[in-house]
């Protein structure tokens, strides 16, 4: 039972990453009904931005009080998000306008946005470097055990991914079903053409809508990095689970994609605690399979996922 | 307020150039990141004089942008595109491809042989002055004279200019021809390099555009008209023109033979193979039966192609065809001499043929396609049809296929090693590839992320057939890889239903979601599954295909070059049979239901029926490729099969043209090449960074792919004019 809740938290912890992943992909699919492939290179460039910063702040190995460590994980944290944001505004202005000008096809924006993807995560190598094991300066325990009740513990790395992660996604909540940008998103989403006659810019709502998205991933860049490596092609994997937790929820769906996030991270995590689990047989080599297996499943159920589709309807 | 906006626009489009600038700063040059220090490569890339000049590009694409309006009259003017296409294939020439394969060259390029060559005094100062040693880069200096001339007789409209423009072009480039094979000559290599060939068309475009600005007074050039009076007036003509021209570089200044060490001409075989053992005919064909021949065949092709008789297109068909056949017996014969004799290494018939032979091939090819041509649209005369307009574009897109067809099947012989493997192992493969996803995405639009699944089991079933897995076939079932074919198609058939039939009621991007997911498994699968799959390590010792028929043997394995015919055939014979497919009851279904489902079904057709099919017939066609693959590498391991490949093939087909399958077969084409062409121009590990670049341009600017559909294209620029900017803000309801 401890083993098991053990890597519920595991799996919390990964899957509150994928859903600040998976909001962004969530957040572009509801205002463009696509796929923003290169969303993967702006959760990567959250964490080559906030090293940038970190690394000027402190140096590898001190020792920070309690606050100052605090505080440099906000700072750690925002600068992740203005990176992501700043990279997903561009890509938008670059990858995808000039597109929607054209009234181009759906495939060809999912192209332009996997060119870009390559584009920017080979200059990402080119600029820092190519290898897998860049990691962030350690500046507090990332291991020590914060929470311990009968066995099940929770690290401090995991505590402050999982509290991070659900703060943000509280505030993107508000900020879609309070203010007035969300209701223009909304808006949009919902029907874009009766939105544009409503006197929104659909221009600058999809634009900041890439914004937000992109912030919530460069932040996930962040935590990503802080609890394990962070590379120029880290931002593959993660995205590909975080897209299929979108779909999970329901994509175009922001509390589905939290749900699908969290759900797809729990369920890759507690794969090795099945009662028929032997190690060889449903190795964690397997976790991808059942993970892809349930999402398939889920899907024959429930064909636009699990709490349907729309942004609009939906938050 | 207007005013000020007009200012922000122009601020903000300064800022995107200038920024434009800085990422290509980043991207160009040999810097590379290093862990120790993440700044440094971005410091060497930014921190140095360098960046003025990308400041400057930046700089210089905002004034066109902005100016556009003013330099746009001009570049609409007559003779205007083939200037400008040729200057910019001149200095592609000149900057990017090699103008020898000689190792005693660095590089190869055009300005690392200026300077070996300019201090060289074995060669002619002819030659030597081209290359710069009397003016250093003079063959810059040149084209800036030539191009410069011709802008300014097109804006000034100054007929003398333009004529002198036209000719120095024209010397310019038969002097650069003339001065390369000099050079080539001297060096005594194996030379495939295409610079001069390049450069020496550029410059020809840039004659005639030359040309047309001395003859033409109007403002607007009609290029498309101009294509339909040349392909429209007489059938298969210009194929006739361009297979003249062909033969006559074969005949008169191509290598035939041993192109390291000998490099005979056609007029120098004779004397090289006499008292060789030639047989009477070939050495009749090589000291004069070739020219009759090609003289003959040049003849009848004008006459089909003039007269329009039926009986001219016939004979120049049979002659044209069997000149290619009596060239490659001759060719066979030499070579197999010369390998007999052991010049440089050889050991048998086919190796160490010069370009010419081959090139002759080409041009009877042309010749008997030419009298094709002229025969199929001599039946078609008829009063009350087709305009010629309709005419002529059929027409230009039989050429085409004639001159692709004879590069496809003589160019390669010509190509080095290693790019004969890489048309084999990269571009053939991934083209078979293409076109069987082309069924699923671009016709059926079905969102196909897992398509390398396909190709897995298909190499995984080979593996397994020719009992190179862990787990053996029953001994009636150890079959050869050419046998396999079926089987895998029917198991890629089967794997195309097997995933189709529960996730096809899913609309586009969760089909995409679960078939990435089902590429996945596939893949964790054959990683895992160590007692069937062998695991990671794959399987290897696959044994090569072989035809066992009666009394022919044939054995692959020797050369890649029979690999390219072995796939030539497949890709043929699937070009073929989709070719039908597309216009097809299936073909039209599969349109209806990639416009608009719901209409599709109320119209009766079976929407899921027709979707499976489409899975099924893109699978077993990935299945072929799997097969092939397999069996041309000889060992497989999982990570042949990997997710990108599979978004890489979706990239193909999108960049070539959806739903068009020569738009398929071309971005496959394009995109696999770009890797290996850009091995030449930019750091290897860059390379990923360049394609992304261009695949992003390549949507921008055209976002229907290098070769549109035709449906797709009318969709593009809609029925009814361009839409206004709001209400394509999103594309709604649009067939994926």
């Amino acid at each position: 039972m401890n083993d098991f809740m053990n890597f519920v938290i595991l799996g919390l912890t990964r899957g509150s990453m994928y859903a600040l992943i998976a909001l962004g992909y969530t957040l572009v699919y509801g205002v463009l009904q696509l796929i923003n492939f290169a969303h993967s290179e702006v959760f990567m460039s959250g964490a080559f931005g906030s090293y940038l910063v970190i690394q000027s702040v402190v140096t590898d190995g001190s020792s920070p009080p309690w606050f100052a460590v605090v505080g440099i994980i906000v700072l750690g944290l925002g600068s992740g998000a203005i990176t992501g944001a700043a990279v997903a505004w561009s890509l938008e202005r670059v990858a995808y306008r000039p597109l929607r000008r054209r009234g181009a096809p759906k495939l060809a924006f999912l192209i332009s946005a996997i060119g870009a993807s390559f584009f920017l995560s080979q200059l990402a190598g080119k600029l820092f470097n190519r290898l897998n094991n860049n990691s962030f300066p350690t500046y507090f325990n990332l291991n020590k055990h914060v929470i311990d009740i009968g066995g099940v513990t929770v690290s401090l790395v995991q505590l402050i991914i999982i509290v991070s992660a659900l703060l943000m996604m509280l505030f993107l909540d508000l900020l879609v079903s309070k203010t007035k940008l969300g209701r223009s998103i909304r808006g949009v989403a919902e029907d874009a053409p009766t939105a544009a006659l409503m006197g929104i810019d659909i221009d600058k709502t999809i634009s900041r809508t890439f914004v937000i998205g992109g912030a919530l991933g460069g932040a996930a860049g962040f935590l990503f990095g802080t609890a394990f490596f962070f590379s120029n092609t880290m931002g593959f994997i993660p995205s590909v689970k975080a897209f299929a937790a979108a779909v999970l929820g329901g994509i175009g769906n922001i509390r589905g994609a939290m749900l699908g996030g969290l759900l797809l991270g729990m369920i890759e995590a507690i794969v090795p605690t099945f009662p028929w689990y032997k190690p060889g047989f449903i190795g964690t080599a397997w976790t991808d399979v059942v993970a892809f297996v349930v999402l398939v499943l889920v899907l024959i159920v429930r064909p636009s996922g699990i709490l349907g589709e729309r942004l609009g309807r939906a938050a | 307020m207007r005013n000020s906006g007009l200012f922000n626009d122009h601020v903000k489009r300064l800022l995107g150039c200038l920024a434009g600038g800085v990422v290509l700063a980043l991207m160009v040059g040999n810097q590379e990141g290093v862990q120790r220090d993440f700044g440094y490569a971005f410091r060497a890339a930014i921190f140095s004089p360098r960046l003025v000049v990308f400041l400057g590009f930046g700089l210089a694409l905002f004034v066109a942008i902005t100016y556009w309006s003013r330099i746009s009259p001009y570049f609409v003017r007559p003779g205007a595109r083939p200037l400008a296409a040729g200057a910019a294939a001149v200095v592609a020439s000149y900057g990017l491809l090699h103008w020898t394969d000689s190792n005693q060259v660095t590089g190869g390029k055009l300005g690392a042989l200026s300077s070996a060559v300019s201090g060289t005094d074995g060669i002619s100062s002819f030659t030597r002055t081209f290359f710069g040693s009397v003016v250093p880069g003079t063959p810059w200096l040149l084209l800036v004279v030539v191009v410069a001339l011709g802008v300014v007789s097109l804006v000034l409209r100054l007929p003398v200019l333009a004529w002198l423009a036209a000719g120095l072009g024209l010397l310019v480039g038969v002097w650069g021809y003339i001065a390369q094979s000099a050079v080539s000559d001297y060096l005594k290599t194996a030379d495939h390099s295409t610079g001069a060939q390049v450069a020496i068309l550029g410059y020809a475009a840039i004659a005639s555009g030359c040309f047309v600005i001395a003859r033409s007074q109007t403002d607007q050039a009609d290029t498309v008209g101009f294509i339909e009076r040349v392909f429209g007036w007489r059938p298969g003509f210009p194929l006739a023109v361009l297979g003249t021209a062909v033969g006559l570089v074969a005949l008169l200044t191509a290598t035939w033979f041993s192109p390291a060490d000998r490099n005979p001409h056609l007029s120098g075989m004779t004397n090289l193979f006499s008292g060789e053992g030639l047989s009477a005919i070939s050495s009749a064909y090589l000291s004069w039966l070739v020219w009759v021949i090609f003289v003959v065949a040049l003849a009848l092709a004008f006459a089909a192609t003039y007269l329009s008789r039926q009986a001219f297109s016939w004979a120049s068909i049979v002659i044209g065809l069997g000149a290619v056949v009596l060239t490659l017996t001759t060719m066979h014969e030499f070579s197999s001499i010369g390998g007999k004799s052991g010049f440089d290494g050889a050991n048998g018939p086919w190796q160490n043929i010069g370009a010419g032979p081959w090139m002759l091939c080409g041009a009877f090819t042309m010749f008997a396609g030419a009298g094709w041509i002229a025969l199929r649209q001599g039946r078609r005369v008829d009063p009350a049809a087709p305009t010629v307009v309709a005419k002529a574009g059929s027409n230009l897109n039989q050429v085409l296929i004639i001159v692709v067809l004879a590069g496809a099947l003589f160019y390669p012989p010509t190509a080095t090693q290693f790019w004969q493997t890489v048309i084999v192992a990269e571009i053939g493969i991934y083209v078979l590839l293409a076109i069987g996803l082309n069924v699923v995405v671009g016709w059926a639009g079905l969102l196909d992320l897992g398509f390398i699944a396909f190709y897995a089991i298909g190499s995984y079933t080979t593996a397994y057939l020719t009992g190179t897995l862990p787990i053996k076939p029953p001994d009636w079932l150890h079959l050869t890889p050419l046998a396999a074919i079926p089987f895998a198609i029917v198991i890629c058939l089967l794997a195309g239903l097997a995933l189709g039939a529960p996730t096809l009621r899913l609309r586009g991007d969760y089909l995409a979601i679960v078939t990435l997911g089902f590429g996945e498994i596939i893949r964790i699968v054959a990683v895992n599954a160590d007692k069937v799959t062998n695991g990671p390590k794959g399987a290897f010792g696959i044994p090569q295909p072989v035809i066992h028929l009666g009394p022919i043997h044939i054995q692959w394995g020797q050369s890649a070059l029979q690999f390219w015919y072995l796939l030539l055939v497949l890709i043929g014979v699937t070009v073929l049979l989709f070719n039908r497919l597309e216009h097809s009851r299936l073909g039209r279904a599969w349109a209806a239901i990639r416009e608009d489902e719901v209409a599709a079904q109320a119209t009766g057709i079976n929407t899921t029926r027709v979707k499976l099919l489409a899975f099924a017939i893109g699978a077993s066609t990935s299945g072929v490729a799997g097969v092939f693959f397999a069996s041309q590498i000889g060992y497989i391991n999982p990570d042949n099969f990997l997710l990108n490949n599979s978004i890489l093939v979706v990239a193909y087909v999108v960049f070539g043209g959806m739903g068009s399958l020569p738009g398929a077969i071309a971005g496959a084409a394009t995109l696999t090449w770009l890797p290996e062409f850009l091995k030449d121009q930019v750091p290897a590990e860059d390379r990923q960074m360049w394609i992304g670049a261009v695949i992003l341009l390549m949507m921008i600017f055209r976002p229907a792919g290098l070769i549109p559909a035709k449906r797709r294209a009318a969709e593009l620029s809609g029925f009814d004019g361009v839409k206004s900017a709001e209400t394509v803000a999103v594309p709604a309801g649009e067939g994926m």
